[in-house]
């Protein structure tokens, strides 16, 4: 269950940012677009309690902002309070006369007005930029940005690989994220955690793989910090507006050349002089962002999914059809419709390999076609029947728990039995205890007491 | 699964005949530059955040921004000149440059000279319409959805005239309309008190505010403003003021505090 951990550490980019060292914090307070993406990521009272004072260029006591609540929603107030504090977008200060105050940060506080109202430098030098001779559309930069994606999806996937459809780069941070790994053959081979990553959205698919892309860029000696505002200003751009290249450094140009690779931007080629950003970037960090690639051959809601557990699939993409078909047994396949069935023996096939229901039944409503979504209740349009069906099935296999215990028996006298067993059961650390059988079964952590109570009590009575 | 996303739409008084604005013309463009930077900082809340702004003139409304595609007119893509972010300059740029036509244009400077005054003698401004204009683009903007999205609409009608009860039937139109979209309707007052935007703040389900203080603005709106519904109930604002819920008569227009109601049309006379 690897990458569900390590998916919920980085889930948000508030979990992210916690995980990255102070300097490279402060680093990002930098950047206006930076900015921008942390304070879109605050609750929204924080957002509040931020804009009323960013304009006060003094330490404002704690009493003063715990009035600006209402009484009946203190703890939303100590959640804000909490939520700014630790991105360190605000200070704790001690004010005269010993109040407790707060003050925001000055990085953060100049850039984020400059990005709301202007000032600083522009991130690209695009002023005067003429115009594309060969202009792309939205579009063409959406096949564009499908088509790397899949490539790298397919290579996951297909069990021959052949590594010239994806770079060097793109299998390091797979193997790095632990999607893939080296077999005996010195191949790479997908791992269980690729698996659970393939049935994620788009959107969690390009952050995860961002994030542990990031990782290594230091090892290319580039600065996470400068990479990750790149990206975040990258993630405020237009969608089918083109950037110029001009003023950016070799090591930039460099970490463009590997988002180009993944999809992220477009360049017609690696001397053009511009590129276009994809929707794949847009909007990175943001937390409820969907993405949604739609184009004539690949359709984001695809799916149906009947009361009698049938399974209609829209699509002839290869890699779609494996995916549904990691939890569904085939029954008919036509040019652009893919006949399933969801069984017990096919979602336990599934659990077998490490996904667990919760991914099974997101991937599901991800791709729920858009009638079913029409007709259905909004925020579950899978037919309540077959949810709690895959739900049961995978309670199914947890039916056993196991803790680590030790077995009493062979008790001389019931006298003794007892004795044992209720004190057992007075510390708490009976797990079972069988009058006929006079055996006791206690957990492992209280075996040194009962042991202990036994020769003492067998010392008194002899 | 569901998308929510809010829409702001700001309707600003641009009448040339607003007190404050008559006692010193800078005052305006203070104000603009705070609406500007409100509208701004409800699109920073939210990616997925829309705003629009109407401006109320006399005689005439119009939508300043999101300026809308034309066939066969390309619009010139504007370019980030310093750190702000994209869309925010866009949304100052066009705002800015058609306030500046109204300005530029006779209807705002003639209005001191007595051309104008006896043409029609109305100076009151157009709230009633913009309004109705700012209705009409929730409601396409809601038929524009696609199924699994959800959008929060409301309007800010910032405005410093005395509005005339001439146009009292068409605000209580858009009230009621607005109440049943459920959309918000808030007035941030920069002259007298408004009995009718108090009443439809009341209505609707809105803030009545008139801030004491016209360079303040911007701290006015950040604080009352920006917060959206759900949040507001969470804020201690400032306490609402009482409602005046005289009605206006419909034959001489004035309001009335004793009124006789006809059985069948419901006019009060």
């Amino acid at each position: 269950m690897g990458i569900l951990q390590h998916f919920a550490e980085c889930k948000s980019l508030v979990d992210y940012l916690k995980t990255l060292s102070n300097h490279v914090v402060d680093d990002l307070f930098g950047y206006p677009a930076a900015c921008l993406a942390i304070f879109r990521e605050l609750p929204k009272l924080a957002q509040n309690y931020v804009l009323r004072i960013l304009y006060v260029e003094q330490a404002i006591p704690q009493a003063v902002i715990s009035t600006w609540v209402s009484k009946a929603h203190v703890k939303e107030h100590s959640e804000a309070a909490e939520a700014i504090s630790t991105l360190r977008v605000w200070k704790e200060v001690t004010m005269q006369g010993g109040l407790a105050g707060w003050m925001l940060d000055h990085k953060f506080r100049h850039n984020l007005k400059v990005a709301l109202l202007g000032g600083g430098k522009q991130w690209t030098k695009s002023t005067n930029l003429d115009q594309d001779s060969k202009p792309r559309t939205v579009k063409d930069l959406d096949l564009y940005a499908l088509e790397r994606w899949e490539a790298m999806l397919h290579f996951l996937t297909e069990k021959q690989q052949k590594s010239d459809t994806v770079s060097k780069d793109t299998i390091m941070t797979l193997t790095h994220a632990g999607l893939m790994e080296q077999d005996e053959n010195n191949a790479p081979s997908i791992t269980n955690e690729g698996f659970q990553f393939l049935l994620l959205d788009t959107a969690s698919q390009v952050w995860y793989f961002i994030v542990k892309y990031l990782e290594t860029v230091e090892q290319r000696g580039l600065s996470t910090a400068e990479c990750l505002a790149f990206l975040f200003s990258l993630s405020f751009a237009t969608l089918g507006r083109d950037y110029g290249t001009e003023g950016f450094e070799d090591n930039m140009q460099q970490f463009m050349q590997h988002l180009r690779e993944f999809g992220l931007i477009y360049q017609r080629t690696r001397k053009a002089g511009r590129f276009y950003p994809t929707r794949l970037a847009l909007n990175l960090a943001s937390r409820n962002n969907k993405i949604s690639l739609d184009t004539e051959k690949h359709k984001t809601g695809f799916i149906v999914v009947e009361t009698n557990y049938r399974l209609y699939a829209y699509t002839d993409s290869d890699l779609q059809l494996a995916l549904v078909g990691m939890f569904t047994d085939f029954l008919f396949r036509f040019p652009n419709l893919v006949v399933g069935v969801i069984t017990r023996d096919s979602i336990r096939q599934a659990l077998r390999s490490g996904i667990s229901a919760e991914q099974i039944i997101s991937f599901l409503k991800m791709h729920a076609h858009y009638e079913m979504i029409k007709t259905a209740h909004i925020n579950n349009p899978l037919p309540p029947t077959v949810v709690d069906q895959i739900r049961l099935w995978e309670m199914e296999r947890n039916r056993l728990t196991f803790t680590d215990s030790v077995l009493y028996n062979q008790f001389l006298s019931h006298r003794d039995y007892e004795v044992v067993r209720d004190y057992a059961q007075e510390t708490g650390v009976l797990l079972h205890g069988s009058d006929q059988k006079r055996t006791i079964v206690v957990k492992g952590s209280g075996h040194d007491d009962v042991k202990r109570f036994w020769k003492r009590h067998s010392k008194n009575s002899s | 699964m569901e998308v929510e996303s809010n829409l702001l739409i700001v309707v600003i008084d641009v009448n040339p005949a607003q007190k404050y604005v008559r006692s010193d013309s800078k005052q305006f463009f203070n104000c603009v530059d705070s609406v500007l930077t409100f509208c701004n900082a409800h699109l920073m809340l939210q990616a997925s955040n829309k705003a629009c702004v109407i401006a109320s003139h006399i005689n005439q409304s119009h939508i300043l921004y999101p300026i809308e595609e034309r066939e066969g007119v390309t619009l010139k893509p504007i370019r980030q000149v310093d750190g702000q972010y994209e869309v925010f300059l866009e949304l100052e740029k066009s705002v800015r440059s058609q306030i500046k036509k109204f300005v530029m244009s006779d209807a705002f400077t003639s209005f001191d000279s007595t051309r104008s005054a006896d043409s029609s003698g109305n100076f009151t401004t157009c709230l009633a319409s913009a309004l109705g204009k700012a209705l009409c683009y929730i409601n396409r903007k809601e038929r524009e959805l696609t199924a699994g999205e959800k959008l929060n609409s409301r309007i800010l009608v910032v405005s410093g005239s005395s509005e005339s009860t001439a146009q009292y039937m068409s605000f209580m139109n858009v009230f009621f309309s607005a109440q049943k979209l459920g959309v918000i309707i808030d007035a941030c007052v920069l002259g007298p008190y408004a009995t009718l935007l108090s009443q439809g703040a009341d209505i609707t389900g809105g803030i009545y505010l008139r801030p004491p203080h016209i360079p303040g603005l911007l701290q006015y709106l950040l604080w009352v403003f920006l917060p959206e519904a759900s949040l507001r109930k969470q804020l201690a604002l400032p306490p609402p003021v009482p409602v005046d819920y005289r009605a206006a008569c419909f034959c001489h227009r004035q309001l009335i505090d004793m009124g006789y109601v006809c059985s069948v049309c419901l006019s009060s006379k």
